[in-house]
């Protein structure tokens, strides 16, 4: 096999580079003429602008076939996530850790705790109507206003003590903490069936077998039936979801605890690679 | 020893001396050794000790662990193995501060295995091809030249040695015989003066690994591929690290970015495609005789311009054979075709029964037993060249000879030596009543007719009369002028009454008449030109290929067979045919005027460089005769200083220089010594040129095809890049994971890609000149812009719709997913809102995003599909070019959707693999 002598210096390479950039023998600017060049951008131009048309058009296609009030497929969303206030996250995952004798340390909770209910006052709910009934609140037609569907009121008092109304400090100062744990909102889910779904907290872990000494608001700790199923943001602009609150009532201070609160209810699944779907998993330390 | 030290005298060549210079008795005092004991055994290990055995020294090979390293950080390589060193620095860092990202660990390891998958796959596809050769010389009997020197100096002849000092040039002088030749007939006595590495074809051999592998143009073109597409890769990637920077990414994210620019951009799987395409092309010349040693080297062949073909064997059919005949004052010609089985000639008259007789009773050819089913050419022979041919020609036109020979007893023979210059024979005839002796003789022309008075005409003995010489004369110019070798047949019925039936002819005393003999007719042999040759070289002269024939031959005969094949067209002439022509003197000849050229090999000696290059330039069909082999070497690198890809053929082993030397060393694998083979890059099976022109065919063939394969690559390239692009413009979702991005090159795109091998040829592939080296690239801004810019845009236009749709049918529309980046990856956040109202926990939006991989994955798949399709054809229209031509292309597009299939369906519960289901 033979050569194919190439080297060149340095300098020649330069040179060469600079004849490719202008070319003054044959008035070339990178191997075009300048007329060429114009033509060549005039066709990229009018390619790029045909292929943005392209892209543009099947978008609007996309757009007005699509359904405004709920996604096409939900083969993706098929148990709810459940998530927990307050939330602060360690490495690896939800950690709360506060010192009973030093405000400091939970004050940032508390203010958590009451941003996150100011959504649920009743000044806040006035939209929504008032649900007795512990059955699903089906509706086929569209009797709110602006032709929406009607939502249920859930206000912070009914979680008790702990709305934050009655004790400010939702327990912390005592090492008795409530927690709010909230369902994702899935549309036209209907959790339970016919039951209404309840959270339940245990400890996990080494101390799996041990008790969990605590109280959950509203009674049992349940999500009321009437505040499904979810139409959608566009049928119930004014929906929110509903709360469940558990309050921590034994324990012992200085060790760290791992607790799982799952919602439990036909319907609502859990996954092994999903530390926050159908539960919500964290730990919790207090300290004095 | 040599009176010229400065010659090869002293210090190298033969190994064994007859005489030289210096007497005998000096010699034995100057080596220690005397003519009748020879070397005491003492002495002898003595020697062993310094010289080593007498054996050369192979070749260095490169270790073979050094190739596969090579394999593993050549190309592409290292831009992967920097991919998987950052992907596990950013693992190493995460894993130290927060969460563990395994992904990042993931992708280094896929990309390490990549690399050392392909560097693997490539070690094996080399060696594969490099073990086809080792077994190929076992396959092939040697056939071991029967003439001394021809191994290495090409002389066809058998050279005589005697003691005399005849020339300076120890190749030249009669009283050194060389290393590697063989005695053909006698003994001889000498004396050992070198051994192995220092003997002339030591020299040659260490002269041929010298000249060194350079770079193919095939490799040549894939690195300046490598460094196109490393450029883009790189300069994209680090352009975006800024960018990313700047836009206050984390470094690290931006480090994640730029091993995912560098991804997409390189073309993983293409250099494990272009090494299977060649194999599978040399695999496919491989059973059209063309074995390639090099897998490099079949490209090669197709960028060929220049081909230096030797005459005899490649050409020609390597067998002397009659093409010609006068008798009745008349020439005929005989049919000189492999496969002959009649003579179509007028055979009906007398003379010519009289001249069938003695061609075949004066003759010591005989066939080898046990022959009888083969067919009358391929038969082996005892003999010479001509008597061989003879022989044959007999049996055709005769049948049986060897009982036409046992019907004709003979009684008396005297062989042919080069002084009688005849042979002879005497004969009991067939015919019972006729109790004559035959006397037959054959030999020069001109010899046999001193000795004849009379010639048969039309079965009638005539005087010879001057008209009748002059007629003889003629048919013999012609025949000569015709590179033919020409021999004179004449026979004698002995009188009874003088030689009666117990007569004893002594053939040393010559009792029997040997002159005023019947002059019956004249035959002439040539070594004919193969027939698939002419068409070949018609070939590559459409094609644009020059060919040259250099040969050791008489210029006459070299120029005859060169017309006959057409390397010297019917209407070209040469200076010396001008000057005929025009009846003036060669000097006065407008060297322009003429296309064709015969040059000789003692012109070329005296030759500058410049002059053989103008010879070169000016002449457009060229022949060189009476080279010798040391002369092809100046004549390729002549070629090479015109800018051309040569092919060289050639067989002896002082080729191997010259087959080194040349783009493209060609070795005939039938009469090629080990040291041609070794030194070559292809081996002719069948030492046929016509092999050579097959496989520029597929040469061209494959230069095409991997343009094809190249652009169909590249282009998913661009649908691969700007999901990344796009990403850390946009913030939109990751459209596309690194690890999908593997698995389309390395997945669904490789089979369509080794099917672009298996196209068809282009219609006008023959009809093209041969590419420029240096204009014509495998990657040129055409198919890299058209790839690029246009196709590739396309392709990401399409893949972006199919993202868009997907996640706007699971509820996220394409104006929520603008800016969304941040919060969509923050593991802290579990209650994402859709554009509906849902809420996403991280690890739903995640398998959602899954989930477009899969969808962009599947949308460029099909878009490959249809790519594939568009580049089954560069020139052609695709219907021209049939869809359904090639198959194994719709092997490729099923097995293209086959693997997505198993991909997203069977594998889609794999996490660490990013696919999900499809609905």
């Amino acid at each position: 096999m033979a050569t194919l002598n190439e080297k060149k210096t340095c300098s020649e390479r330069m040179a060469d580079f600079r004849r490719f950039v202008w070319n003054p023998e044959t008035k070339l600017f990178m191997g075009r003429s300048l007329i060429n060049w114009v033509w060549i951008s005039l066709y990229y131009l009018a390619f790029y602008v045909v292929m943005s048309g392209l892209f543009a058009l099947s978008i609007y296609c996309l757009m007005r076939t699509i359904n405004p009030y709920e996604p096409d497929y939900q083969d993706q969303l098929k148990s709810p996530g459940v998530t927990l206030r307050p939330d602060v996250y360690g490495d690896r995952g939800l950690r709360i850790y506060y010192n009973v004798s030093d405000n400091k340390t939970w004050e940032g909770l508390v203010t958590t705790l009451h941003t996150f209910l100011a959504a649920y006052t009743p000044a806040a709910q006035h939209l929504n109507i008032n649900c007795t009934n512990n059955t699903y609140f089906i509706q086929d037609t569209f009797d709110g206003p602006n032709n929406t569907k009607l939502s249920c009121k859930f206000t912070s008092d009914m979680l008790q003590n702990c709305s934050g109304i009655t004790d400010p400090t939702f327990g912390y100062p005592e090492g008795k903490p409530c927690f709010i744990i909230k369902m994702n909102r899935i549309i036209k889910f209907y959790p339970g069936n016919g039951t209404a779904p309840r959270v339940n907290c245990t400890y996990v872990g080494e101390e799996g077998s041990r008790p969990l000494d605590a109280d959950y608001y509203p009674g049992n700790g349940t999500f009321s039936l009437h505040y499904f199923p979810y139409y959608g943001k566009k049928a119930q602009p004014s929906y929110s979801n509903p709360l469940v609150a558990v309050k921590f009532l034994n324990i012992t201070r200085n060790v760290e605890f791992k607790i799982v609160c799952k919602v439990i209810g036909a319907g609502i699944t859990f996954n092994v690679h999903d530390p926050y779907e159908g539960k919500v998993e964290f730990k919790l330390k207090i300290e004095d | 020893m040599f009176p010229d030290p400065g010659s090869l005298g002293n210090k190298n060549s033969s190994s064994l001396m007859l005489c030289s210079l210096l007497s005998t008795s000096e010699l034995e005092m100057k080596y220690g050794t005397s003519i009748d004991k020879g070397l005491s055994s003492a002495r002898a290990a003595e020697i062993l000790a310094r010289d080593g055995p007498n054996a050369l020294t192979p070749p260095k090979a490169t270790p073979e662990i050094v190739k596969f390293l090579k394999q593993m950080i050549g190309g592409f390589s290292i831009l992967l193995w920097i991919g998987a060193g950052f992907s596990w620095i950013s693992f190493g860092i995460h894993n130290y501060k927060e969460a563990s990202r395994s992904h990042q660990l993931y992708l280094g390891v896929v990309l390490a295995l990549v690399v050392i998958l392909t560097g693997i796959f490539a070690y094996y596809q080399e060696a594969k091809s490099t073990n086809i050769m080792a077994s190929f010389s076992k396959m092939i009997p040697q056939v071991r030249a029967t003439v001394d020197n021809s191994s290495l100096t090409g002389e066809s002849e058998p050279q005589s040695r005697s003691c005399d000092f005849t020339h300076e040039n120890p190749l030249e002088t009669r009283n050194i015989a060389f290393y590697s030749t063989t005695c053909v007939e006698g003994t001889a006595t000498g004396i050992v003066i070198n051994t192995g590495d220092r003997t002339i074809i030591g020299r040659i051999a260490s002269l041929a690994s010298g000249v060194g592998n350079e770079k193919t143009p095939i490799a040549i073109e894939i690195e300046h591929f490598v460094y196109l597409v490393a450029g883009v890769a790189i300069s994209i990637g680090v352009l975006f690290f800024i960018i990313s920077v700047s836009m206050r990414y984390k470094i690290l994210d931006s480090i994640i970015f730029l091993i995912g620019i560098i991804v997409a951009n390189v073309p993983e799987g293409l250099l494990a495609t272009v090494t299977v395409s060649l194999s599978l092309t040399a695999k496919r010349m491989a059973k059209k005789n063309c074995l390639v040693k090099n897998l490099e080297a079949v490209e090669t062949l197709g960028s060929t311009s220049i081909i230096c073909s030797d005459k005899t064997g490649t050409l020609t059919q390597n067998r002397m054979t009659v093409a010609h005949l006068w008798f009745d004052n008349q020439i005929y010609s005989a049919d000189t075709s492999e496969d002959q089985t009649t003579q179509p000639f007028d055979q009906s008259s007398p003379t010519w029964t009289a001249l069938s007789k003695i061609v075949t009773l004066c003759n010591r050819a005989e066939f080898r037993p046990g022959q009888e089913n083969l067919p009358i050419m391929k038969r082996v022979v005892v003999g010479d060249a001509s008597e061989t041919a003879l022989l044959k020609f007999s049996e055709v036109i005769l049948g049986d000879v060897m009982s036409i020979r046992a019907q004709n007893r003979k009684v008396a023979e005297i062989p042919f030596n080069s002084t009688n210059k005849f042979q002879l024979s005497i004969h009991e005839t067939d015919d019972p009543q006729d109790k004559r002796f035959l006397l037959v003789m054959k030999g020069a022309p001109e010899r046999i007719l001193e000795r004849c008075s009379t010639i048969m005409i039309n079965g009638k003995e005539e005087p010879l009369d001057s008209e009748k010489a002059e007629a003889f004369q003629t048919a013999y110019m012609e025949l000569g002028g015709m590179g033919e070798r020409v021999l004179g047949f004449c026979h004698l019925y002995l009188p009874e009454n003088e030689f009666p039936e117990t007569f004893q002819f002594d053939t040393d005393s010559m009792n029997f008449p040997t002159s005023n003999l019947c002059f019956v007719g004249l035959l002439s042999m040539i070594d004919p030109p193969r027939s698939t040759v002419p068409d070949a070289v018609s070939k590559c002269r459409s094609a644009g290929i020059k060919v040259i024939m250099v040969t050791g031959d008489h210029p006459i005969t070299a120029k005859a067979i060169a017309k006959s094949v057409g390397i010297i067209s019917a209407t070209s002439e040469t200076v010396e045919d001008i000057a005929k022509r025009l009846n003036i003197p060669v000097e006065q000849v407008n060297r322009r005027e003429a296309t064709a050229a015969v040059v000789n090999g003692m012109e070329l000696k005296d030759m500058s460089s410049e002059q053989l290059d103008e010879i070169l330039r000016n002449h457009t069909e060229i022949v060189f005769a009476r080279t010798s082999p040391q002369q092809k070497l100046i004549i390729v690198e002549g070629c090479q200083r015109q800018g051309a890809v040569v092919a060289v053929t050639g067989d002896g082993v002082n080729d191997s220089p010259a087959l080194k030397k040349a783009d493209i060393g060609i070795a005939m694998g039938i009469a090629g010594s080990d040291a041609a083979k070794n030194a070559a890059d292809m081996v002719l099976l069948d030492d046929n040129f016509a092999s050579i022109v097959t496989g520029v065919e597929e040469g061209r063939l494959i230069f095409d095809n991997l343009k094809k394969t190249i652009a169909y690559t590249l282009t998913k390239n661009i649908a691969e890049l700007c999901p990344f692009l796009i990403y850390i413009i946009a913030s939109i979702p990751m459209p596309i994971g690194t690890i999908t991005i593997l698995f389309i090159d390395l997945g669904t795109d490789i089979i369509p890609s080794v099917a672009l091998a298996y196209e068809k040829a282009e219609s006008d592939i023959m009809n093209r000149r041969p590419r420029n080296k240096r204009r014509d690239r495998l990657v040129n801004q055409q198919l890299a812009v058209y790839s690029y810019l246009q196709i590739g845009i396309m392709q990401s236009v399409g893949a972006f719709v199919t993202y868009f749709t997907v996640y706007a049918e699971q509820g996220f529309l394409p104006s929520t997913l603008l800016g969304v980046r941040v919060n969509w990856e923050n593991n802290a956040i579990n209650d994402f809102e859709d554009s509906y109202g849902q809420q996403w926990t991280h690890y739903q939006r995640m398998y959602l995003q899954w989930t477009g991989y899969t969808a962009f994955f599947v949308s460029i798949t099909i878009q490959q599909v249809a790519d594939l399709i568009i580049r089954k054809t560069r020139r052609n229209s695709i219907f021209r070019q049939g869809l359904f031509r090639n198959k194994v292309i719709w092997v490729g597009i099923f097995s293209q959707i086959g693997i997505a299939l198993i991909l997203t369906y069977g594998l889609g519960h794999v996490t660490a693999l990013n696919f999900t289901p499809l609905r």
